[in-house]
């Protein structure tokens, strides 16, 4: 069977997958800014020169001239992408590659995973995707600003519009390991959560009890589905298996619960709630149990937590007029900002954030190496993206 | 009989078929086509009572296919319950569709939305009466459902804003129902800051945000 071209890069994608839960990552003290590392390319243009760009400096490298670089990249001399990679130090290789098939920006990626990879130890993550949604600014009859579900590579390119309700179209989240997502959507009506997949095109709407079904979050065994539901009259925190079955109230209170997120052994959700007045965060078992709150060193007004996927840190939103990304370690404690912005989503890495910033009808995503704080934007559609999710 | 009349006459019937002990059935009425066009209608008064009838407003949601790559299965109906769950001392929402073969009527008590302060879902005490005219409304209305459309300025998050505009309208259907409506005829949607009356990013246009609307759901098999 021939799949068109956006799924065939979303296939490769899923593959190289699972191979990032192997990987143990080490972050460091996220309070502290680390130097980028340096490196020189030679002989590299256009297309090519662009992607291996920005993937090094969202990776946390800096690109620099021969002389100050820790390291050389090298292309070759045929039509695909190649290179070589040196220690300048030592003159050593530490590898010499050609990347043939497929197109020059995926033969980029895939060298810049290579290099990101031999240097550091850590999987690239060029070649992953997220899913977000986008606003044209146009409002449909009832007066409901338009936003719909996209899926792209990590850095933009290859968008595929995988909604066209004319609604409310919000809130993607991944189903692990598979290209399938969760979202919101106000396509029947009031909001309700439905699954899709990408591959097949399949769509079930899954949730859709009176009141509110939204904020979809997938374990990361792929087994469970953590929402926001009102059902019982209030916000609170349910949890289900995929199919809606096994559903399963954990929260009890008067107060809003909202935005779920999962520890990575899927033991355990992190939540906001205004329980104790303000919004703060919590934690509780997935198997049930009491809300426990996440000390975040005074920090309040915290929101849209989400937790890495080496398990290390909780990034979340505090929105106090404007609104800024903090991390704060999983075990609670003094939580550090980082950036300017909202809605951040780790990458597979446990390095990259994805997050939301700008307002007013013009929001953009963009890409923080957390380490180096060095930020890049996602190549923008017209119009207003938010609501990221990186695909792990 | 020109468009602008006839809507009015259909509001009217609209009335008279929900006003109590109200037997006679009109005579010369075109049921109400499947669209009703250009639905500005001016607003009809009623001599029989407070209640101003509004042009009908069927919502006016697309629903087309378009030409979207995912294909929508059949929907899996989960408007039942899946298992014992609610413990908040809270009066659960229904588990019907409360909006199943109605009409949807967002103008009557368009003058009642209920406007809320920042980050607040408390029902303010200039705000009370609003709600009070509401329940009074749908305890002598009883062929009446409501649907309390809650909503958030834009200045949080939009996961909280949405469960922030669900906990306003839950507020006010928490008032409606002390004052006497029953629980099981009032439904909430929450819109988070996705579809703001002001489209403004300033104070005066947070402030129309920061509301609940009502939404009467009222029976359309008018003959």
């Amino acid at each position: 069977m021939k799949f068109p071209p956006f799924l065939q890069t979303l296939a490769v994608c899923a593959t190289i997958l699972p191979a990032f839960a192997q990987e143990i990552v080490v972050t460091g003290n996220t309070a502290k800014k680390q130097p980028p590392i340096p490196i020189t390319l030679t002989g590299y243009a256009d297309e090519a020169e662009k992607v291996l760009k920005f993937d090094l400096y969202v990776a946390g490298f800096e690109i620099v001239s021969p002389a100050q670089a820790q390291y050389e990249l090298k292309a070759g001399k045929s039509a695909e992408v190649q290179g070589t990679l040196l220690d300048t130090g030592n003159k050593h290789a530490l590898f010499a590659r050609s990347y043939p098939g497929g197109t020059t920006r995926a033969q980029a990626h895939m060298l810049s995973d290579d290099v990101v990879k031999a240097i550091t130890g850590v999987p690239g993550i060029a070649r992953t995707k997220i899913a977000y949604k986008a606003q044209s600014g146009l409002r449909n009859a009832a007066g409901e600003n338009i936003g719909e579900i996209f899926v792209s590579d990590y850095d933009g390119a290859n968008a595929f519009q995988a909604t066209e309700d004319k609604t409310i179209a919000t809130s993607p989240a991944w189903v692990p390991g598979q290209l399938a997502l969760f979202y919101t959507s106000y396509r029947a009506g009031g909001p309700a959560v439905y699954s899709h997949n990408l591959s097949t095109g399949a769509r079930t709407r899954v949730f859709a009890f009176n009141g509110q079904n939204s904020s979809a979050a997938i374990s990361p065994d792929g087994t469970k589905v953590a929402l926001i539901l009102s059902k019982s009259g209030s916000p609170d925190l349910w949890v289900a298996n995929l199919d809606g079955s096994g559903l399963r109230q954990l929260t009890h209170t008067p107060e809003p619960e909202s935005s779920p997120c999962w520890s990575p052994d899927s033991k355990t959700i992190c939540l906001t709630s205004t329980k104790d007045g303000r919004a703060q965060l919590y934690t509780i078992p997935a198997s049930g149990g009491e809300l426990r709150r996440l000390a975040t060193g005074g920090v309040v007004n915290c929101t849209e937590p989400d937790w890495s996927p080496d398990g290390t840190q909780i990034a979340f939103t505090r929105a106090s007029g404007e609104f800024t990304i903090y991390l704060v370690g999983a075990g609670g404690g003094d939580a550090k900002p980082i950036t300017a912005g909202e809605d951040p989503s780790w990458a597979p890495n446990s390095r990259t954030i994805v997050f939301t910033r700008g307002r007013d009808g013009a929001r953009r995503l963009s890409l923080l190496d957390v380490p180096t704080r060095q930020v890049k934007d996602v190549a923008r559609l017209s119009g207003s993206c938010s609501q990221p999710s990186w695909a792990k | 009989m020109n468009s602008l009349a006839k809507l009015g006459l259909l509001s009217l019937v609209a009335v008279l078929a929900i006003a109590p002990g109200c037997s006679k059935k009109p005579k010369n009425i075109t049921p109400i086509p499947g669209s009703v066009g250009s639905a500005t209608a001016p607003v009809t008064v009623v001599p029989t009572g407070p209640i101003n009838r509004p042009p009908i407003d069927y919502g006016g949601r697309p629903l087309g296919p378009g030409n979207n790559p995912g294909r929508l299965e059949q929907p899996i109906d989960t408007s039942t319950p899946g298992g014992p769950g609610n413990s908040t001392g809270s009066t659960g929402l229904p588990t019907g569709n409360l909006g199943d073969g109605r009409i949807e009527d967002a103008a009557t008590f368009a003058g009642a939305t209920v406007y809320f302060d920042y980050d607040k879902s408390a029902v303010k005490t200039s705000e009370a009466s609003k709600v009070t005219t509401v329940a009074d409304f749908l305890k002598s209305h009883a062929e009446a459902n409501l649907k309390v459309a809650g909503h958030a300025d834009e200045r949080g998050t939009e996961e909280y804003n949405r469960a922030l505009s669900e906990r306003r309208a839950l507020a006010v259907r928490e008032q409606l129902i002390n004052g006497g409506v029953p629980a099981d005829r009032i439904t909430t949607e929450p819109y988070g800051e996705d579809k703001p009356a002001d489209p403004g990013h300033d104070e005066a246009a947070w402030a129309k945000n920061r509301r609940a609307e009502f939404i009467l759901l009222l029976p359309a098999n008018l003959k």
